[in-house]
């Protein structure tokens, strides 16, 4: 690269960033609206905004832009002008798609972003900023797919499943939004561990936050817990800890009448379990399948090695309190809602 | 109420069902356990009485009593797995019942009188306690002219025995899984009779091959020489006592004492639309003393003549985290 490309990115970092900071600040009207527009129409609480958009600012306030773009080398050989990727974004979550919009915006790539029906809004306030600070790329997003007719991408980004994979690439050869060359980054993570070795309220807190946070949604989130206590014995406790979340955070989404299934079916088969109203705590070394629904597994170190074997790709992190778990990877439970912004989906980078 | 009652055609479906519910209810703790969870005691119709998840036959024993039963006194069934996974236990008190069910249940599809039973359960020999060969043996047992039997494995069909049928007036039907049959033909250079019934018994995944159900029939057809409806199916499993067939086509009928419906994963109470997928829900009478109200993990749809299809297993794996979603996102 050089110097004159070299300063031409450097100064394409410091627009994103500041345009993303503008955007995050609380007198910015728009975002405001839209995030009215958002809990009117019954999307997302607003509190689980809040607590997201908080999130995101304290970290693009600290500098993690450019740390991202440093960290990732874009100013050395890792941009990729002139490439057109289309980001397909789920809305289980708020802003699930900032990550992946910010970070294809950041590399200098042509951004296309299809917008979920669930999360309409909020993203596409941030991208209209984006697209009003003249950078030297395209941004187009929309909610409907069939806008990216005879796109030609060269890289799509989704999080899906097997299952999910065929229909969506059908759709895209039907429309010609991509071709034979191009590239699918499919993430499969569902869920996080989490291994729970105290009951210092601390801990229960972050752990709380780790479960609940959005209804339990977002691969990031506690799907299970490991623990050498059992599920009764921290019941009442950890029931203290959650209803005094929800109280500060009450939960939007309700369960589905299976929950109550659920239910019937551990008292029929005499298995542990905390009924939460809107959840429902079991103790199970079960895959995680249902929604608002933590599973509870006394174990050790070596349970928590042996369920990330099991659960395989599905899992996304797995946390401790304490000290490490030899022989994989972790990350402090207090970041699991909160993470830097170049975490990374599918333990892929996003740069 | 006797057990034998729920062949008898005179009495409704649903009369027999809503007694065989209280006394389940009432004798078996595990499903008596459920249904109080829910807050269900007396139903008035069928759509009322809830369906218990199958996982609990892994889970449990599921029998309305074992009081003055010795170990050998009832036969025990359990699904095939390999070593360390949980496999289901089917308690079956009375043999005679499941014996009935299953010959009943074929001379509704059947007449039994015609044929000779030829079984190939490779994978299945493994375990002693498996529901199929149990059927098996018991169909083999029943019919008379020395000709049925369970087929030698790794070893092809014999045109002289195919003759040997033929020339005694009876017609072949053979038994066996899905790929399993697909290997005995391959395997095999034969010229069977055209009233030959295939009947596959399911295990479609296995971790060689994958293909559509009806891809396979499709295969089978052509590997045996035979025409595509003479391909069945039969859908049954250790927890059930009764057993569907589907005579040639993709769509399952069900004994006058079994019955299936389609259910909404998310509130399993609820049945689907006509069309709709859903969760196949059986209410299975003859599993009179363990439970005959079970909700199973396949997902199915249902036509307009209450037939029903079966399309592989509910993947819920998909519900949490994030996931494009074509027709939501």
């Amino acid at each position: 690269m050089n110097e004159a490309m070299e300063n031409n990115f450097q100064d394409h970092i410091q627009k994103v960033s500041r345009a993303t900071k503008a955007w995050l600040q609380p007198d910015n009207l728009s975002l405001k609206k839209t995030i009215d527009k958002t809990v009117e129409e019954g999307l997302f609480s607003f509190e689980d905004i809040k607590f997201q958009i908080r999130t995101l600012k304290q970290k693009v306030d600290s500098g993690q832009v450019e740390e991202w773009a440093k960290r990732a080398n874009l100013l050395e050989t890792k941009n990729s002008i002139g490439q057109k990727v289309l980001c397909l974004h789920a809305g289980n979550l708020p802003l699930v798609g900032f990550q992946d919009a910010l970070g294809t915006i950041l590399s200098g790539t042509d951004y296309y972003g299809k917008l979920s029906k669930k999360d309409p809004f909020l993203l596409s306030s941030f991208l209209k900023m984006m697209d009003e600070v003249d950078l030297d790329i395209q941004i187009q997003y929309s909610t409907e797919l069939a806008d990216f007719k005879d796109l030609q991408a060269d890289k799509v980004l989704f999080a899906g499943s097997e299952e999910s994979v065929d229909p969506v690439k059908e759709k895209l050869f039907k429309l010609n939004a991509v071709n034979d060359n191009t590239e699918f980054v499919i993430r499969t993570a569902k869920f996080s561990i989490a291994y729970l070795d105290n009951e210092n309220p601390e801990t229960l807190r972050d752990m709380i936050e780790a479960v609940f946070r959005y209804g339990g949604k977002g691969c990031r989130s506690v799907a299970v817990i490991v623990s050498p206590f059992t599920l009764s014995k921290v019941k009442c406790h950890f029931t203290d800890y959650v209803e005094e979340f929800w109280m500060k955070n009450p939960q939007l989404k309700k369960p589905k009448e299976n929950l109550a299934y659920q239910f019937a079916f551990n008292k029929a088969i005499e298995r542990d379990q905390a009924w939460l109203d809107d959840f429902l705590v079991q103790e199970t070394d079960d895959f995680p399948d249902q929604e608002f629904v933590l599973n509870w597994v006394v174990g050790d170190h070596d349970k928590v090695k042996e369920l990330r074997s099991r659960f395989g790709n599905s899992v996304q992190t797995v946390y401790r309190t304490g000290e490490n778990i030899n022989g994989i990877k972790t990350e402090f439970l207090s970041n699991a809602q909160t993470p830097d912004l170049w975490w990374e989906p599918d333990g892929i980078p996003i740069l | 109420m006797n057990p034998y009652q729920i062949f008898d055609e005179s009495v409704s479906f649903e009369e027999k069902a809503l007694k065989v519910f209280k006394y389940q209810s009432e004798n078996d703790p595990v499903y008596g356990r459920f249904c109080k969870a829910l807050g269900i005691t007396g139903p008035v119709n069928i759509a009322e009485i809830p369906l218990l998840p199958i996982q609990a036959f892994k889970e449990k024993e599921i029998v309305t009593s074992k009081k003055n039963l010795s170990a050998d006194s009832y036969q025990l069934f359990q699904s095939s797995g390999t070593s360390g996974m949980q496999r289901s236990k089917h308690i079956v008190v009375d043999p005679d019942l499941y014996k009935q069910s299953i010959f009943d249940g074929m001379w509704e599809f059947y007449d039994l009188h015609d044929y000779v039973i030829w079984a190939y359960t490779p994978g299945y020999n493994s375990n002693p306690n498996s529901s199929l060969v149990w059927m098996l043996n018991a169909l083999i047992e029943r019919e008379d002219s020395g000709h049925s039997k369970f087929l030698d494995l790794d070893k092809p069909l014999l045109q002289n025995e195919i003759d040997e049928i033929r020339a005694s007036g009876k017609k072949l039907m053979l038994f066996g899984a899905a790929f399993g049959l697909l290997d005995l033909a391959e395997r095999s250079n034969v010229d069977i009779a055209k009233d030959t019934i295939v009947m596959e018994t399911g295990g479609m995944k296995t971790f060689r091959r994958e293909m559509t159900k009806q891809a396979l029939h499709e295969q089978l057809a052509k590997d045996f020489g035979l025409p595509l409806e003479q391909i069945h199916s039969e859908y049954g499993m250790t927890e059930l006592l009764s057993q569907a067939y589907s005579v040639g086509t993709q769509w399952f009928d069900c004994p006058s004492w079994m019955q299936v419906s389609i259910r909404n994963p998310e509130n399993p109470m609820q049945e689907v639309e006509q069309g709709e997928e859903g969760l196949i829900g059986v209410i299975d009478l003859a599993n009179f003393y363990s439970c005959s109200f079970i909700l199973t993990g396949d997902k199915g749809i249902m036509n307009a003549e209450n037939q029903f299809q079966v399309l592989g297993r509910w993947n819920p794996k998909n519900l949490r985290g994030c996931n494009f979603l074509i027709d939501q996102d």
